[in-house]
């Protein structure tokens, strides 16, 4: 920008430092524009839109039973080989899985498996915070998927949040508080 | 008791000075960090008291508690002198800035600077000339490589730089009639200098910029280059004396700029007070060099010497020969 605007001002712009305003014009829109740093985990937590891939989670239909027929082409498209699914038939005769384990600290989370699934069981939903400091707890088991965050419908927005008081370092939603709204970053600097 | 009276409203004043320039820093580095912050669309320091404002405390805690290190091959004496010697001429000017015009105040006449010199203005680039002493003394001293080549750059620098910066105010000056700088400033009461003297204003903002040792033209402590300059091999109480000093030299730079060419305390709205006004118009100057500080890349070696020598100075010429020829 700076540059194109000394080449079309020539010498007379040179002579007034065209380019060097161009720059402080910059750096001072700037200076009176929003912030784009998040308070995390502390004062602000970010939650992704839909489309964001964090932990797996499993759904479930109406009377509380799991989608997944444990057909196992989630755990062969894998690139990773973090799933294992064990099949059993249950007292229903309906085929469901018996284990269904996802290793997360092998999973790269590139979402094959919820493309590969025909049972729309398998999902990655808005939960990004996996940090721990045992790796055998990042081993997740079919009760942790079912019961793990869907995926974000109103994501893209940053909450207040606080910090969790166990010192697990998550941060959780504050109450009650206001969230700055969807796409808080497009105001940051209006105009452009 | 008569010559206490006459001596009491001097300390008094001494007092003040050096109390607010002692502290002056504090809020600064504040002022610096949230500046350079926002430019980068950062919030800065929030944490420590409300948007950060006790984080100069905390940071001036962590400096004195630092280990005060000598380096095994550095010449004690010289480089527990450095700091000092360095921290001493900022101070020194701030003598002979006014504030404001002569207040009445118990029915006593209170001028509002410390001393009225007559040559005010050749005090002040005499006494911020040696603050390079600091400098040679700080560099030399360490004995390390990078301390050594920073305060060469920063004594060529410095010692260039003066010679445009010394030209530029003679114009001022011619104007004036006068160095005393409250007369230059009663001078400027109906039209500001900036008007008569832009090509004046110009060069001394940039030889301040050099002088200060601010971007663009850090060379002296260049981080990519030279680890810190001069003081490299400082730590603890030490290294923030020379900080002291840093900011200091910014606010004495602030402060010249708007004595000399933009009307010191003339120009203040109903109700405020000349020395508030003063002190308004220096915190804008402060600020414009923070904001330059954070917009511009630093000068490579080479160019800063073609700027001072091949630009400034013959610039500076040219405004005295134009300030002359419009003056017959």
């Amino acid at each position: 920008m700076a540059r194109t605007s000394v080449k079309k001002s020539g010498w007379i712009g040179r002579i007034f430092f065209a380019d060097l305003l161009a720059g402080l014009r910059l750096t001072l829109r700037y200076m009176f524009s929003h912030p784009v740093t998040h308070r995390y985990p502390d004062h602000e937590k970010w939650v992704p839109y839909p489309r964001h891939r964090g932990h797996h989670f499993i759904k479930t239909n109406e009377e509380g039973d799991v989608n997944c027929v444990a057909c196992e082409l989630c755990s062969q498209i894998c690139p990773c080989d973090c799933i294992t699914v064990i099949p059993f038939e249950n007292e229903k005769g309906d085929r469901r899985p018996q284990v269904f384990d996802i290793n997360l600290a092998r999973c790269l989370y590139c979402g094959l498996c919820e493309d590969a699934c025909p049972a729309d069981a398998i999902k990655l939903g808005q939960e990004y915070e996996v940090a721990c400091d045992d790796r055998p707890k990042l081993v997740v088991h079919l009760e942790d998927l079912v019961a793990a965050p869907r995926k974000a419908e109103d994501g893209g927005q940053l909450r207040p949040a606080r910090l969790q008081p166990d010192g697990s370092g998550r941060s959780v939603e504050a109450a009650g508080a206001k969230s700055q709204g969807q796409d808080w970053w497009r105001h940051i600097r209006k105009g452009k | 008791m008569d010559s206490l009276l006459t001596l009491l409203p001097m300390l008094v004043k001494m007092a003040i000075v050096v109390g607010v320039l002692l502290l002056l820093p504090l809020p600064l580095t504040w002022m610096e960090r949230k500046i350079a912050a926002h430019i980068q669309q950062r919030p800065g320091p929030m944490r420590v008291g409300w948007h950060g404002l006790l984080q100069p405390l905390a940071d001036a805690l962590k400096l004195l508690t630092k280990e005060d290190h000598i380096p095994a091959d550095a010449d004690r004496r010289l480089f527990a002198m450095a700091p000092v010697v360095a921290l001493v001429p900022p101070f020194l000017v701030f003598t002979a800035i006014p504030f404001g015009t002569p207040v009445q105040l118990f029915g006593q006449e209170v001028t509002l600077m410390i001393s009225d010199m007559n040559v005010g203005l050749l005090f002040i680039l005499a006494v911020s000339g040696i603050g390079v002493f600091g400098t040679i003394l700080a560099g030399w001293s360490s004995n390390s490589k990078y301390a050594v080549l920073g305060s060469l750059r920063s004594i060529a620098q410095m010692i260039s730089y003066e010679i445009p910066m010394g030209f530029s105010v003679i114009g001022v000056v011619m104007l004036a009639q006068s160095m005393n700088l409250s007369q230059i400033v009663a001078a400027q009461e109906g039209l500001w200098n900036i008007v008569l003297q832009p090509i004046g204003f110009f060069v001394f903002f940039v030889a301040g910029l050099a002088e200060a040792q601010r971007i663009p033209f850090d060379l002296p402590e260049a981080e990519g280059d030279l680890g810190a300059g001069y003081h490299t091999e400082y730590s603890g109480i030490r290294f923030s004396l020379f900080m002291l000093a840093e900011y200091l030299v910014v606010v004495m730079l602030a402060a010249l700029n708007v004595l000399l060419f933009f009307g010191g305390w003339n120009g203040a709205p109903p109700f405020v007070p000349e020395p508030v006004w003063f002190l308004l118009k220096v915190g804008f100057f402060v600020w414009v060099f923070m904001w330059f500080r954070f917009t511009f890349p630093r000068y490579r070696y080479d160019q800063l010497m073609t700027i001072g020598w091949k630009v400034l100075l013959p610039l500076s010429l040219l405004n005295i020969l134009v300030s002359g020829l419009w003056m017959l």
